[in-house]
């Protein structure tokens, strides 16, 4: 049976208090049936996809691990600054007559994960895209939440 | 062969003892299937394309080495990562009886799908008893 591990920031060497666990496993319980977005501060614990957070100056950009699901099998929803990834990962071998399998550590099942991004988004511009097995969505900031260079002008 | 219970990420694992490789390298879940004429081999390989993998079959060890295809681009500033970056590597050995002119793979999703054949010689033949 496949062992789950607990993410760990490489640079950080805090050991963790039972106390953060329970609250990492509450809120992946809330937000695997809730609407609750996760906090960004929290170190993700069993939760699929893993993703990583960038940002530029006008933009947010989030990848995610997804190999072998489908793009069909993928939805992504935007509300505000709210970013919800779900679906399905399948995993179907041809069902043949004698077929044994020696090693499985590819897992299926569904997902769901709702995340809070640090700034409203433009949802007219967002674009999705899935290659080799990762998601990509660019999340273009509103025109207010960019910076804005400030002309500085002689008295 | 479905199930629809909820995913959960698992940590990359990290290749020991692999001194001379920059940078991470990871170790990519995978599945092994046998058929009777030959063995299916799954490998999660995220952010790998068809020109970044590379397969060799030798003296009845299968090596898997990847790259990745793209890279976050310079002016991306890290706010937040789960999952780090780096080559994947992996290997195993399998039955030599394998008709290593005839393996084909296939990249789809970010999944290596590779077929390799048995040889001819050792598939299950059906031996036709024939009345004395």
């Amino acid at each position: 049976m496949a062992q789950y591990s607990l993410y760990r920031r490489p640079w950080s060497a805090e050991p963790t208090s039972p106390f953060d666990q329970l609250r990492r496993e509450m809120d992946a319980l809330f937000n695997r049936f809730g609407n609750a977005p996760e906090r960004w501060s929290g170190i993700p614990h069993g939760v699929f996809p893993a993703v990583n957070l960038y940002e530029t100056a006008d933009t947010y950009i989030l990848t995610a691990e997804l190999p072998g699901v489908a793009p069909d099998d993928i939805q992504v929803s935007l509300e505000g600054s709210t970013v919800t990834l779900q679906g399905e990962r399948k995993i179907a071998y041809d069902d043949q007559e004698e077929t044994s399998l020696h090693r499985r550590e590819r897992q299926a099942g569904s997902f769901r994960r709702a995340f809070e991004l640090p700034a409203v988004i433009d949802a007219e511009k967002v674009e999705a895209v899935h290659r080799n097995g990762v998601l990509m969505l660019r999340l273009p900031k509103t025109p207010e939440h960019q910076p804005r260079q400030i002309t500085v002008q002689a008295s | 062969m479905t199930d629809t219970r909820a995913l959960q990420a698992r940590e990359k694992h990290d290749l020991e003892g692999e001194g001379t490789r920059p940078g991470a390298t990871f170790r990519p879940d995978i599945d092994i299937l046998e058929r009777p004429d030959g063995y299916v081999i799954y490998a999660d390989l995220p952010g790998a394309d068809e020109g970044s993998v590379d397969v060799r079959f030798e003296g009845g060890t299968l090596t898997l080495d990847a790259r990745l295809a793209t890279l976050p681009e310079d002016s991306w500033r890290p706010l937040h990562t789960e999952y780090r970056l780096g080559t994947y590597h992996r290997e195993f050995r399998l039955s030599e009886n394998i008709d290593s002119g005839n393996v084909s793979a296939r990249m789809r999703n970010g999944v290596l799908e590779l077929h390799l054949p048995k040889s001819i010689a050792i598939q299950p033949r059906a031996i036709p008893v024939q009345a004395g």
